[in-house]
């Protein structure tokens, strides 16, 4: 009679330790979906926005003009009227080499929201050269320059 | 005995803990997921009508320039802002967004026809055309036979801008000769955004003036706004559609007992354009059959003109000096009228056109950068679900 009471008690403790594999497995299985409210969807929308100003500037013949003139202020001032109030950004622009190009802070917004915010997009940007007027004649040289635009929502 | 009842307890309560767990835990977990699916359809869905909306032109091509549009128009087969004419990318053609303002004298699309055309019958949206900037005027005063203005120009967070390049137009009037309109050089906002400037006039005490003032920041994104003193507008609607200025009754049908100005002609058209140029239009004079019009009679559409290449010209307000003559005195007198090309679009107010969704947190957000006019705004487009 004792022996068949135990027997029945080990069969709930199985029954237990299943149902904690199965729900385990469950929300272990969980952590790998991806959801749209995941970084990355976020990130993706930000990439495209931060894309889309500086084709414009590029369009513009503006962009080549602020970053090989050294023309921080302005790019900080294109960037804050172009891109939407809640998203802060951070520029930075290197040689071929990685070497950053100039040490102005092209940057706006709360350095908080870098350092904390999981949701960052980064946009590569190249720039092959800027034309310069010498002697009534425009003159171009090769000098790559590779543009690093961070961006986050606020 | 006894221990085989605590066994059957600890087991009815340990099944039951499992029970509700498994159904209140595993349900929630897909309720998420399903949550999830749900907004990333939304995601993709909002995308989708946000390249509609600002990289297609629609079918026809041109439909927001059609002469007769009429309300809802069924000619519209297809809804897209983007110009026909610019190969670039999110340059909305200003005729077709003129087309989303409600209550536009010569007719609009209203929020069901767009839904209808973007295939959205269990969606709502809403499109939101922000300006870059803020210009405000500080003061405007007369001194002697000069003009002084004093502006801040800001960010959206109202942080000032550095550097803002501004360049004024003065607009006045006196007595019935004298229309002139003046531009001043260029001065750049200080570390405050601030901005101020002494523009001669060439006659003092002005019956009319205001000062129209263009700032561009950073070269890439430009406002132009102006100081108009507060009038009473009852002289004609003003509209621009493609190349054609056409003016409108503000009443629809015109009320034929309202006692009309008999004698109205129009001496003056200006356009100041986002380049910062201005073009003189027409100069009239009280003689004139094909410049004067009548406020109280006739049809609702009153005047019109074609200005080949005004479009090109990327016109963004337009200046208009009437000579009226009062029926009952018999005496004329002038009336500038200063317009936006594009009623409420252009301006620094946003433009919104649209529903409103029942609750924030179902919305989804997509913003870019856009040109109207060779004027850089920023278009966003709100979407969210609706129970069918």
């Amino acid at each position: 009679m004792m022996r068949n009471g135990k027997k029945g008690q080990m069969r709930i403790i199985e029954a237990i330790l299943a149902s904690f594999i199965i729900i385990f497995a469950l929300s272990f299985a969980n952590i790998f979906v991806i959801t749209p409210t995941s970084p990355k969807y976020e990130v993706t929308e930000l990439q495209k926005l931060g894309y889309n100003v500086l084709h414009d500037l590029d369009e513009q013949a503006l962009l080549a003009r602020f970053i090989y003139n050294k023309e921080g202020d302005n790019i900080t001032a294109a960037l804050r009227v172009l891109l939407p109030l809640d998203v802060h950004f951070s520029m930075t622009v290197y040689d071929l080499q990685g070497i950053k190009t100039d040490n102005t802070a092209i940057f706006y917004g709360d350095t908080e929201t870098f350092a904390t915010s999981k949701n960052i997009a980064s946009v590569t940007y190249g720039l092959v050269g800027y034309a310069t007027k010498i002697n009534d004649a425009y003159q171009a040289t090769y000098e790559p320059r590779i543009v690093i635009l961070q961006l986050a929502r606020g | 005995m006894v221990s085989a009842v605590y066994d059957h307890i600890i087991a009815i309560l340990v099944i039951g803990a499992m029970f509700v767990g498994a159904v209140v835990v595993l349900p929630t977990m897909s309720y998420i997921n399903l949550q999830a699916v749900d907004q990333q359809q939304l995601r993709n869905t909002a995308l989708n009508i946000f390249n509609a909306m600002l990289l297609n032109t629609g079918e026809p091509t041109n439909w927001g320039s059609i002469r007769d549009f009429q309300k809802n128009d069924q000619r519209v087969q297809r809804f897209g802002l983007a110009s026909a004419q610019e190969s670039t990318f999110f340059v909305l053609d200003p005729d077709k967004v003129q087309r989303l303002v409600v209550g536009n004298p010569l007719n609009y699309c209203d929020y069901n026809k767009v839904r209808e055309l973007l295939g959205l019958q269990n969606y709502g949206f809403r499109l939101r055309i922000i300006p870059p900037f803020n210009v405000t005027f500080l003061s405007v005063n007369l001194m002697g036979n000069s003009l002084y203005y004093k502006a801040r120009v800001s960010y959206l967070d109202e942080g000032p801008i550095p550097n803002a390049e501004a360049s004024a137009t003065v607009v006045c009037t006196e007595g019935k000769d004298y229309f002139n309109i003046n531009q001043s050089g260029t001065v750049k906002t200080d570390s405050m955004g601030i901005c101020e400037d002494i523009i001669p006039l060439g006659i003092s005490d002005p019956d009319f003036y205001t000062v129209i003032l263009r700032v561009t920041v950073a070269e890439v994104a430009t406002l132009i706004v102006t100081s108009t003193q507060t009038i009473n507008n009852t002289i004609a609607r003003i509209n621009i559609v493609y190349d054609t200025i056409i003016l409108t009754s503000w009443k629809d049908p015109p009320d034929y007992n309202f006692q009309p100005s008999e004698n109205v002609w129009i001496f003056d058209i200006a356009t100041f354009g986002s380049r910062g140029s201005l073009w003189k239009l027409l100069e009239g004079d009280e003689k004139g059959n094909d410049n004067m019009f009548n406020t109280g009679k006739g049809p609702f559409e009153r005047w019109f003109r074609d200005f080949v290449g005004l479009r090109a010209f990327q016109p963004v307000i337009l200046i208009f000096n009437f000579w009226a003559v009062d029926p009952m005195t018999g005496r004329g007198r002038h009336q500038v009228l200063i317009t936006m090309a594009y009623p409420e679009l252009l301006g620094t107010s946003i433009f919104e056109y649209g529903g409103l969704p029942y609750r924030d947190d179902a919305v989804v957000r997509i913003q870019r950068s856009v040109v109207i006019s060779g004027m850089t705004y920023t278009a966003e487009v709100w979407l969210w679900k609706e129970s069918p």
